[in-house]
């Protein structure tokens, strides 16, 4: 026995301990309710079975019939565009501020700090400003294009098919805007500076400081913030409700947002889990190429 | 020895204790509705004042807003922590009394001395009725018409209401200023119910329903309503506005004409700072049927509830008091026999003159179980059509073909 106790407290023991409690955990919170979702997706499914387990199993039927519905390419489409845009928007302006803030001037980090405050906002709530925002008739942001001379006409940005999408993209970009800074900061911050002043007395500019020190270095942080980013936007919803509820015409819906309307709204369980699990496949091909793209990454 | 003492002593205490409280055990009802999120409603204030008055039974109420009741109903159902009482918006109620989910309540209305099945107006009493039982009772009722600005029609030479939608078009037209931002109308077209509801009377005046929705009279009057956008005399944003934030616009002066219903009367009244009127929706030709969509709440009662004659009983008390859901809460009832008292704002009671005449010609949305998908149909056909994607009569057989499969043609 004060054997057992030993090997519980210093040895092996103590180690499976510690990974167990947190295994158990992953399985009871993210493992179930993904195996039961992916089972609920081979199932036939109405609201009056959704508590039980055994339903009847139809084979890929709610696949074939997801694929078959009307606006199955253009949610596929709206979702790509939706993701690109998003996260290339985020990253781009997220490592330009990042950038900008690691100068040294006065006040950089109470500014940088200011920014999170939209990080910390409910998408609801940034859906509902954006919403007034984008407004056609009376929106901001129309009044000053208008007054700038950029556009003759006011842009109904939630009611047009070709911008509704752009819509949710710019509240998206907004949105997530602060989280990427934030991780970008931190990883600049990590790079030592005397590879610059060493750079620079090897006679380096700006840009190739830029292209062989930062870029390299931060690496990791990149994939990281691209990763997240991408899994942050395919589950971003609050949006969709606020701004344009995937309309008009399905010209703004996402995978997410038709996954949940097909489920919550058409009650056709089974059809939204059968979406879910299709976007999960998509999170997981990501995944595996940044889990390859780091694999060989020298850690110091 | 002493143990045995001590304990009858304790059981003694225990009888006294419980014959104190009063012999009649006391009933918990639950009752679920959207009334009391933002301001006092009929749910709420009913459920209140028959707790008060009733000794042996406890109301406990709980408010939830409109987009969640469905959802919350449903998981609640699925695990066996219903509420007694709840009501639905009238399309959604045959997804729950087509499945069983609501007690059959016929036998019991029959014997009821309050209430009386022969007073209801048939659309209301049809979303109800499933199998020709009746499953729950109507709260109460509205409908759409279309609201027109008399200053701007006099401005524009107008006198009379647009009968057809023709001459809606020609005198949105007439009325439109971009200069002073005036839009000739105003409407939802929105992607969601709203959409569908203030659409699916024109299929239904076409000679369609909700099983038939690619008529040739729908496509003309898509044609218009894409007109009127294309042309400027409706906003584009009418495709992601709802009705209460449509009309809105109109009480601002900044559009001529509106489709809306009586839940705006209150607020136009505080609102307008113009002469209005409301009259009848507009028909196709002047020879077509006029319709209408059918909007308001039911009652029902769940049924796995532990006390279907409590419950039944504060049902009663609901229908008891209707005649006070007009002149308190602005609702219409979904009763013949109730006379609305006059309010003496005048604007107010010519409204309601009109919308009790249109709600001769509402005509529900289904009853249908998988009615969400079928509205869902409904209204991507009227924005594809409106947005120009795809002609009208393309996007409605379009949408023929997704109700199709849902009817088993």
């Amino acid at each position: 026995m004060p054997r057992f106790s030993a090997w519980l407290r210093d040895g092996v023991g103590f180690d499976i301990l510690l990974v167990g409690a947190a295994l158990l955990f992953l399985v009871a919170l993210a493992g179930a309710p993904l195996v039961y979702n992916v089972l609920m997706s081979f199932q036939q499914v109405d609201m009056f079975t959704l508590g039980s387990l055994i339903r009847p199993f139809v084979g890929f039927d709610n696949y074939v019939a997801v694929v078959r519905q009307p606006e199955f390419w253009l949610v596929t489409r709206n979702t790509l565009i939706f993701v690109f845009g998003s996260m290339s928007g985020q990253f781009v302006l997220g490592f330009a501020l990042a950038l900008f803030f690691a100068q040294n001037f006065p006040g950089a980090s109470t500014i940088r700090g200011l920014f999170l405050v939209s990080w910390v906002m409910p998408g609801l709530v940034v859906g509902g400003i954006w919403s007034l925002i984008l407004a056609g008739d009376y929106g901001v942001l129309n009044v000053i294009l208008r007054s700038l001379g950029i556009i003759q006409s006011n842009i109904f940005w939630k009611s047009d098919p070709s911008f509704s999408i752009w819509a949710v993209i710019i509240a998206n970009i907004w949105l997530g805007l602060a989280f990427n800074m934030l991780l970008l900061s931190v990883g600049l911050a990590a790079i030592p500076k005397d590879l610059y002043e060493a750079a620079e007395l090897d006679g380096a500019n700006a840009f190739q400081r830029f292209w062989t020190i930062t870029l390299p270095m931060m690496r990791p942080t990149i994939g990281a913030v691209l990763s997240l980013g991408l899994i942050g936007t395919l589950q971003q919803f609050d949006l969709f409700p606020a701004l344009t509820e995937g309309g008009p015409a399905n010209t703004s819906n996402v995978a997410g947002f038709w996954s949940w309307q097909l489920s919550f709204q058409l009650y056709d369980f089974a059809k939204g889990a059968t979406v879910s699990v299709m976007m999960f496949l998509l999170v997981l091909f990501a995944s595996v190429i940044y889990v390859r793209s780091t694999r060989h990454e020298v850690r110091g | 020895m002493q143990f045995t003492k001590l304990g009858l002593l304790a059981g003694l205490a225990f009888g006294a204790l419980v014959a104190a409280t009063p012999a009649q055990a006391q009933v918990t009802l639950k009752v679920w509705s959207i009334d009391g999120v933002d301001r006092p409603g009929i749910a709420d204030t009913y459920s209140k004042e028959f707790d008060d008055a009733n000794e042996d039974i406890v109301v406990e109420y709980r408010a939830i807003p409109f987009d969640e009741i469905v959802n919350e109903t449903l998981r609640a159902f699925a695990t066996g922590n219903a509420p007694d009482i709840v009501s639905f918006d009238n399309p959604d109620f045959a997804l729950f009394s087509s499945r069983g989910a609501m007690l059959d309540i016929t036998d019991r209305v029959a014997n009821s001395e309050i209430i009386s099945q022969a007073d209801y107006f048939e659309g209301p009493l049809n979303s109800v009725t499933w199998d020709g039982k009746l499953y729950g009772l109507p709260k109460y009722t509205d409908t759409i018409g279309i609201f027109y600005n008399k200053d701007l029609f006099a401005k524009a030479g107008l006198s009379e209401p647009p009968k057809t939608w023709t001459e809606v078009a020609d005198y949105a037209e007439k009325l439109t200023d971009p200069a002073s931002n005036v839009y000739g109308i105003t409407f939802s077209a929105r992607a969601g119910e709203e959409g569908t509801f203030q659409f699916l009377p024109i299929i239904q005046m076409s000679g369609g329903g909700a099983d038939k929705v690619n008529t040739e009279g729908a496509a003309q009057v898509l044609d218009i309503w894409k007109s009127l956008i294309d042309n400027g005399y409706a906003s584009r944003d009418v495709l992601s506005l709802g009705q209460w934030d449509s009309t809105g616009v109109f009480n601002s002066g900044n559009a001529a004409m509106a489709i809306s219903g009586p839940w705006e009367i209150d607020r136009m009244v505080e609102d307008a700072q113009f002469d209005w009127g409301v009259a009848l929706l507009p028909t196709i030709t002047e020879a077509d049927q006029k319709s209408s969509a059918l909007g308001g709440f039911n009652w029902g009662i769940m049924a796995n509830t532990q006390h279907p004659d409590e419950a039944f009983r504060l049902l009663e008390y609901f229908v008891d008091q209707e005649d006070r859901i007009f002149p308190e809460f602005g609702n219409l009832p979904a009763r013949g026999d109730i006379e609305l008292p006059v309010t003496g704002e005048a604007k107010k009671d010519a409204a309601l003159v009109v919308f009790q005449e249109q709600l001769q010609y509402a005509q529900p949305r289904g009853p249908h179980p998988e009615w969400q998908k079928i509205s869902k149909a409904i209204y991507d056909a009227e924005q594809q059509a409106l947005t120009g994607q795809m002609s009208s009569m393309d996007a409605l057989n379009q949408a023929q073909a997704t109700i199709d499969t849902i009817f088993g043609n």
